[in-house]
């Protein structure tokens, strides 16, 4: 089953396209980390994976087929926006209160434990925590709502280091405990590398890389070699950015599946996840998507 | 497309969040809002008790004087006047602005604090969804608006109703018609609706509460100097006794021709009348003098007798167009992109 799926998804506000033609396959079972700079369209994204936009083109569904924000996707779905929006003249307990009430499912005991495994206290008003209390408590809300799905918008961004730590850790128990799979957005790609097992660069409005985290970084490599020999080398690898320093030239390599001997005069590394996602943020023009975002694209033209 | 798809899925569509939990957080989210309200008109509910106690048993006094038209008797009823007559006009025209304070008050924040603080994000990706979440909160804010607004209007009604009886002013007369009968109630109605539907559309509180304020202001002031007029076509006649309780619209002279006559050569005829006339102690000298030479004074008017004719035409088309902007703000929670 498919988290989220969308055939020439389209948002445009005015005269920009805040994402564009975005065929995208998120399977389930995932943690999804949704990168990208500011601007990319990772928001617009995620707002219509829960119906908080409406796509100005092509479709978007969840959780196998349920259209986007249909009341049988919010129930399985749960999300928490930018900066954990929550009623701050709420006290905790009511907005715990708050949240069963608006929800089909809820798990009260499993709440409140968390709660005092971190520390924040029932009775205090939710304007009153700490911003990464605050983020806490919406993951908390979220998670005890024991959805299918858990999407959060730049849950890290507001963070200082040690929230952005607990947090983490937060969310990791959470996904080992219940396995639900997970979309997250972040443009501080360092955090990610232990917590995301799918990878998605969004660039300029457009799906530019998607795919399992150790794929990805497998079918990838780093080059390291004479400068003056890149273009000789660029006929015959996947060449996704090159960057020259004096003599020297560093390639980011794609070698689509075969292991190919490396070519004489170059060293070969390991690529970073950082890395990875860096190269192809500078070169726009490159694309690693896998199979399965073609054949949806294709299949989305035959269903509907 | 991919293999597993259905076993995954549950066969069956979730049944729908109760609607009891949604009255539950309609009333956590918003029981300060309706706290304040509660407050501001019981206050004012409570002076109107304590005034139309004192007003009913003044009154009682004043009726039970005995003869009548005695000097102590007089004089009671001049006191009367005095002591409660002028504050009651007074008070009342204050009220005038309450229902769209109440209103207002319950109508604007409600959908455009979600938006100007992004708590919508969280409220409106819950399982119960966006169109319950909205359809449940304006559907028992606006019957707490429009019930709390109407008891109010018949605690006033009793505590004014003397002064009615009396025949002190009509039940049309325009300063009480916004207070009595359903209208009270349909006034706040439409300032909650408004206040609402410009709270999703400004999204933001405080200039929502200011549009709806102007809005429903400019309305009420249309409505009263140039709409409730035309609710029924006005009756004419030339008789100048029944005009006590009746809404006067407009007088007129018609000539013995039959011709209507402008108020220049009314005067003309005024001025070059005799002078016994002109000078004579009994006021209505003039009007028998013009009467006697084939002018007659002419009024059209709405008499008292239609004044829940009246009630029901406002308060029907109030509630009307306070259900259309209702329905329209559900309609843009509903569709309209975050």
């Amino acid at each position: 089953m498919n988290v989220i799926e969308t055939a020439g998804l389209g948002k445009r506000y005015g005269r920009t396209w805040a994402l564009k033609d975005a065929a995208l396959v998120i399977p389930a079972g995932y943690v999804v980390a949704l990168v990208g700079p500011n601007g990319a369209g990772k928001t617009t994204l995620l707002h219509m994976s829960v119906g908080l936009t409406t796509p100005t083109t092509g479709r978007i569904t969840v959780l196998g087929s349920e259209p986007a924000g249909s009341p049988a996707a919010l129930n399985q779905i749960a999300f928490v926006a930018q900066d954990a929006p929550l009623y701050k003249n709420l006290s905790v307990a009511d907005t715990l209160h708050l949240t069963r009430n608006l929800n089909r499912s809820w798990d009260q005991q499993r709440a409140e434990t968390r709660l005092r495994e971190l520390g924040i206290l029932l009775d205090r008003k939710v304007g009153k925590l700490s911003g990464g209390q605050q983020a806490q408590l919406a993951l908390t809300v979220a998670v005890a709502r024991r959805p299918r799905l858990l999407v959060l918008d730049e849950p890290l961004s507001s963070l200082d280091p040690l929230a952005r730590h607990d947090f983490m850790a937060s969310l990791m128990a959470a996904v080992a405990e219940d396995g639900l799979s997970v979309v997250l957005s972040s443009h501080v790609i360092a955090d990610l590398e232990r917590l995301a097992d799918y990878l998605i660069v969004l660039s300029r409005g457009q799906v530019q890389v998607a795919g399992e985290v150790e794929g990805l970084l497998a079918g990838h490599s780093t080059l390291t070699g004479p400068a003056a020999a890149v273009d000789d080398l660029a006929e015959r690898l996947a060449v996704v950015y090159a960057r020259r320093a004096g003599t020297v030239a560093h390639l980011l390599v794609r070698n689509n599946g075969a292991a190919e001997p490396v070519p004489s005069g170059w060293e070969a590394h390991r690529v970073g996840l950082e890395e990875l996602v860096l190269a192809y943020l500078r070169e726009p023009g490159a694309a690693a998507l896998p199979g399965p975002v073609a054949r949806v694209a294709h299949g989305s033209g035959v269903t509907a | 497309m991919t293999a597993v798809a259905a076993p995954a899925r549950p066969a069956t569509r979730p049944r729908p969040v109760p609607w009891t939990r949604l009255v539950w957080v309609t009333w956590r989210q918003h029981r300060v809002a309706l706290g304040g309200v509660a407050v501001l008109l019981g206050g004012l509910g409570l002076y109107l008790l304590i005034m139309g106690l004192k007003i009913h048993s003044g009154y009682a006094s004043v009726m039970s004087c005995h003869p009548a038209h005695s000097a102590a008797c007089l004089t009671l009823s001049d006191m009367f006047n005095r002591d409660y007559y002028t504050s009651a006009q007074v008070f009342s025209v204050f009220l005038l602005v309450l229902p769209v304070l109440v209103g207002v008050f319950l109508g604007a924040p409600l959908l455009a604090r979600e938006l100007e603080t992004g708590t919508f994000r969280f409220a409106w990706t819950q399982g119960c969804g966006r169109l319950r979440w909205v359809i449940i909160k304006l559907a028992l804010l606006a019957v707490a608006v429009t019930a709390a607004s109407y008891a109010f209007s018949l605690l006033w009604s009793w505590y004014f109703q003397v002064f009615f009886t009396e025949g002190l002013d009509g039940p049309l007369a325009q300063q009480y018609f916004d207070l009595r009968g359903v209208d009270f109630a349909a006034w706040a109605l439409l300032a909650f609706a408004l206040g609402a539907i410009a709270g999703v559309l400004i999204r933001r509180t405080v200039p929502a509460m200011a549009a709806s304020i102007a809005a429903w202001t400019g309305l009420d002031f249309a409505v009263n100097l140039f709409l409730r007029k035309h609710y029924q076509a006005p009756l004419v006649t030339t008789s100048s006794t029944i005009w006590q309780n009746n809404w006067v619209m407009g007088q007129w002279y018609t000539g013995p021709n039959g011709a209507v006559l402008s108020q220049q050569t009314i005067r003309n005829l005024v001025t070059h009348a005799p002078e016994s006339v002109q000078h004579s102690p009994n006021p209505n000298a003039v009007t028998a003098y013009l009467t006697a030479h084939h002018y007659r004074q002419w009024a059209s008017y709405q008499p008292e007798s239609r004044y829940w004719h009246f009630q029901l035409i406002e308060g029907g088309w109030l509630l009307a167009l306070s259900l259309v902007l209702l329905a329209a703000t559900v309609w843009l929670v509903r569709h309209k992109a975050a």
